[in-house]
């Protein structure tokens, strides 16, 4: 294996691409189950808002990194089934683990908004869902921007941790090259790839919260 | 005949009890101004024609059509309520405008997502929303904002929002338009051109219910004024009546605070 800028920033790559992945499926699966998971903790039902609190109380009051491990090895060893395959296993542990700090930030936007506004949509002869739908939702996701940034963007790092459970993301192919060729740099240098990755998606938060700039809610 | 009943009307929040048997009638085309302090009754009066409240104890008519029975469980299913509603408007004292739709985007909505009830409205779509969007601007137009259609909530005053919240309300045509306090979030001198659009629809018989603290606009465009005081009508009666010569202390040392 060269050790040249180029093999390094391909192979990175290469491990990069996993952590892409990860990111990607995980925000597909936990933005709308967050919102889903937020109208639970939100429920008239006192067990069902029980249960979502309690949910949210366990994921985040314990280790990213203990729930990857936990995800991946009590299935074989507590119920006897085949546990998932690695990439997997650390998938489902962040759409467990962002599912409810996405609810949080849009349990926060949603009670945020005047309860002047369901009533206005009420009592124009709306349903209640186009009274979320039309009204409600656009003003929530525009309040909720900036924390949302926040959490996506510490979603990129977390990715990271899946190492944990030894998935080939870009840390470990940084590390082979210590361990391989005593080379150091190559772990340095993978820091600039999640640098770049979260410096663009600043900038589409940013694009975003100027394309809703044009009301104020 | 009487357009609107409301007979014997009690609303309780926990122990408290803020309405305590209200009754009145309203005509056709005619207007009534609820006049009282800050916690007379007012808006949860308001709130309960506009089954935002549900009473705990009384019957509300519109065209004799009994809309609510508190002892007829039938008439209180969530799903009847939305139609039910449409027989009224509500104007808020906070305007509540959809801050992310235009003036005409407001008075637009609600009918656009009426309409898709309509059997016709898959085949007849461009054609109905054009109907709407026209009657939209014709309604704005009529509140004196032709020139402000375009323009987003906070890009208006209050009086402008507070006018596209009457249009919006307008737009679903209902049977009777309520006022909550429509004048108190706003300036004095921005008042003015709030009252004035009421008072054109006071003109062209609209049938209205208006919680108001101006007197001099009760006594100009009610027909029948009530002086709600602790949850019960304590006067009612021509506003000539009621805002001349009381024949409570109770409604007299209000007057005398307010006027």
């Amino acid at each position: 294996m060269g050790a040249g800028l180029a093999d390094v920033t391909l192979n990175l790559l290469e491990g990069f691409k996993l952590n892409c992945i990860v990111f990607a499926v995980t925000l597909l699966c936990s933005l709308p189950l967050g919102l889903g998971l937020a109208f639970c903790s939100m429920s008239k039902y006192r067990a069902v808002r029980a249960v979502s609190k309690t949910f949210v109380w366990i994921v985040r009051g314990t280790p990213l990194l203990l729930q990857i491990i936990v995800v991946f090895y009590v299935p074989s060893l507590v119920f006897n089934v085949s546990s998932l395959g690695r990439p997997d296993a650390a998938i489902v542990a962040f759409v467990i683990n962002y599912t409810a700090y996405f609810s949080e930030v849009y349990r926060g936007g949603i009670e945020s908004i005047s309860k002047g506004q369901y009533e206005a949509g009420q009592v124009l002869g709306m349903t209640k869902g186009q009274v979320f739908f039309k009204v409600i939702l656009l003003q929530v996701v525009k309040r909720i921007m900036p924390p949302m940034s926040n959490e996506i963007i510490t979603l990129v790092k977390d990715t990271a941790l899946m190492r944990v459970i030894a998935n080939k993301e870009i840390i470990m192919f940084a590390q082979e090259y210590i361990s391989g060729q005593g080379l150091i740099w190559p772990l340095f240098y993978s820091g600039v790839f999640y640098l770049a990755f979260c410096g663009g998606l600043t900038l589409l938060f940013g694009a975003v919260e100027r394309r809703l700039s044009y009301f104020r809610a | 005949m009487a357009i609107l009943e409301a007979k014997n009307i009690h609303k309780r929040f926990g122990g408290t009890e803020v309405l305590k048997g209200v009754s009145f009638s309203l005509d056709r085309g005619k207007s009534l101004a609820m006049i009282g302090s800050s916690g007379s009754g007012k808006t949860t009066l308001l709130r309960c024609l506009n089954f935002l409240e549900k009473p705990d104890e009384g019957v509300i008519k519109v065209n004799g059509e009994t809309l609510f029975d508190a002892a007829d469980p039938s008439t209180h299913t969530e799903s009847d309520v939305r139609r039910k509603r449409l027989h009224f408007g509500l104007v808020f004292q906070q305007f509540n405008l959809f801050p992310q739709y235009t003036a005409l985007g407001n008075v637009t909505l609600a009918p656009e997502l009426l309409a898709k009830d309509d059997p016709s409205y898959g085949s007849d779509k461009a054609r109905i929303l054009a109907r709407i969007r026209d009657e939209a601007k014709d309604i704005l137009a009529q509140v004196g904002l032709s020139e402000k259609m375009d323009s987003y909530p906070h890009q208006l005053s209050g009086g402008q929002q507070q006018r596209v919240a009457i249009a919006r309300a307008l737009a679903m045509k209902p049977d009777i338009l309520c006022f909550d306090e429509p004048t108190s979030a706003l300036d004095p001198e921005l008042s003015g051109e709030v009252l004035a659009a009421i008072r054109r629809l006071s003109e062209r018989n609209i049938t209205m219910v208006i919680a108001t603290h101006e007197m001099g606009f009760a006594r100009e465009v009610a027909s029948q004024v009530i002086f709600l005081s602790d949850g019960a009508i304590l006067e009612s009666g021509p506003p000539e009546q009621v805002l001349s010569n009381p024949q409570t202390e109770r409604l007299r040392s209000f007057l005398n605070a307010v006027l």
